[in-house]
């Protein structure tokens, strides 16, 4: 029997990041007065405190910074998934994010492997950004 | 201890205490922090310290070679150690390597180990202790420091944790160095945590701990006794506490079996270096203890 996977908890910092996400775009906040890409999705900038911030849509690409292979499932709506890869992947523009690696085998994963996004739904009003293999 | 000198207070106890094992106490804790991470399958602290191990893996040479003598090592001290949980379970190379993955490139004994029970410690100042039953440890320095930075702007997951401010602050103010501790007391969450604290402290070079933790060196009889009682891995896991407790406990001369001199083909201890470490590699604590 599975059981539902946990869902985003979604609020006022993070809304804009999930809803671009249902329409396949990743966005991050930018800071207007530095410059710097953040993720987690914050009030003000953690570099330099400034609460100017714009979303900007990202490449999708990047590199896994580091990654480890789940041979057990701590929750059981990952049960039929293990052994399964969670990475953090470091985007081009900036923010690391962490996410899965999908679309090869968890033995095939390296770190500073290229990677792009590859979308999952989750259910009707969630869609994942995970990430697979790209041609660096 | 600024309220003990002062004499604001008297005595000061150091306690934790938990129902760990027979709760779901800990994995609630660890699961909780990170809610967005959930939803990739991503819980808690073990994978958290597995992501920053498998960085070092590609950065410098670690990896299960390394941390297979740490997990032993620590083992052969719990098998001296009546109040360990792991006393009565011996561990080769051999079983090491065949433990199942948790968290790969984690095996379940680069794990600590989840208990019920506690553990507490007494403070006071060095006159009040001078006449007090058993001979007390005297503290000597300590250092902390607190990078906090979140696993995702992280740049200390290969070297220069908290360990390595806190490490240099606790020797200054001890006036000693490196090559006057005679024992250490690390804080292992995971064996990967005692790489890297003793790597920022100075004791090798980062890729040289596999050459360093290499023929019992750690052990019973080695030359540098590390995590004596067994550690968070193998005798209990009371946080920074198991760590602390037993270098005061080996100070004191109460560690009967597993107990630093003669008796394990060790050194005498006079001083004793033992560290906390909090998050993921976010804050840090070193104190370094002496023999009165």
């Amino acid at each position: 029997m599975s059981e539902e996977k946990p869902t985003p908890v979604i609020n006022a910092d993070t809304r804009p990041f999930w809803e671009a996400c249902r329409n396949r775009i990743l966005k991050f906040q930018k800071c207007r007065a530095c410059g710097h890409v953040r993720w987690p999705a914050a009030y003000l900038c953690p570099e330099c405190h400034s609460l100017d911030t714009l979303w900007v849509p990202v490449s999708g690409k990047g590199t896994v910074f580091s990654y480890v292979v789940y041979h057990v499932a701590y929750h059981p709506g990952f049960l039929s998934d293990v052994p399964y890869v969670v990475a953090l992947v470091d985007l081009d523009e900036g923010p690391r994010f962490l996410s899965n690696i999908t679309g090869c085998s968890p033995d095939e994963v390296y770190c500073d492997m290229p990677v792009e996004v590859a979308w999952e739904d989750r259910s009707a009003e969630v869609t994942l950004p995970k990430f697979r293999p790209r041609e660096a | 201890m600024g309220a003990l000198e002062s004499g604001e207070c008297r005595y000061v106890m150091l306690s934790y205490g938990h129902s760990a094992l027979s709760s779901d106490g800990m994995l609630r804790m660890l699961g909780e922090f990170e809610v967005e991470d959930m939803v990739f399958g991503h819980f808690g602290a073990a994978a958290a310290y597995a992501l920053a191990a498998r960085r070092a893996m590609h950065v410098y040479r670690t990896g299960p070679g390394t941390w297979q003598h740490i997990a032993i090592g620590q083992r052969r001290w719990a098998n001296l150690n009546p109040r360990a949980m792991m006393y009565d379970r011996p561990m080769s190379a051999e079983e090491y390597f065949n433990a199942r993955w948790h968290v790969e490139p984690f095996r379940s004994p680069d794990n600590c180990l989840i208990t019920d029970g506690g553990r507490a410690c007494i403070i006071t100042t060095a006159e009040r202790a001078r006449d007090l039953r058993h001979r007390p440890a005297l503290v000597m320095g300590m250092g902390h420091d607190h990078p906090a930075r979140s696993v995702y702007r992280t740049l200390d997951f290969t070297g220069g944790t908290g360990a390595k401010k806190a490490g240099e602050k606790a020797l200054a103010m001890a006036g000693i160095t490196l090559g006057d501790i005679d024992a250490c007391e690390i804080y292992d969450c995971f064996t990967y945590t005692v790489e890297l604290t003793l790597q920022d402290y100075g004791f090798f070079g980062p890729g040289e701990g596999e050459d360093w933790f290499r023929d019992g060196a750690t052990e019973p009889g080695g030359r540098m006794p590390v995590n004596t009682s067994g550690g968070l891995l193998s005798e209990a896991y009371f946080m920074g506490l198991t760590p602390f407790t037993e270098a005061v406990m080996q100070l004191m001369g109460r560690c009967g079996e597993r107990q630093l001199g003669p008796a394990t083909r060790t050194k005498d201890p006079e001083i004793i270096l033992c560290s906390d470490n909090g998050g993921i590699f976010q804050s840090h604590a070193c104190y370094i203890l002496r023999r009165p």
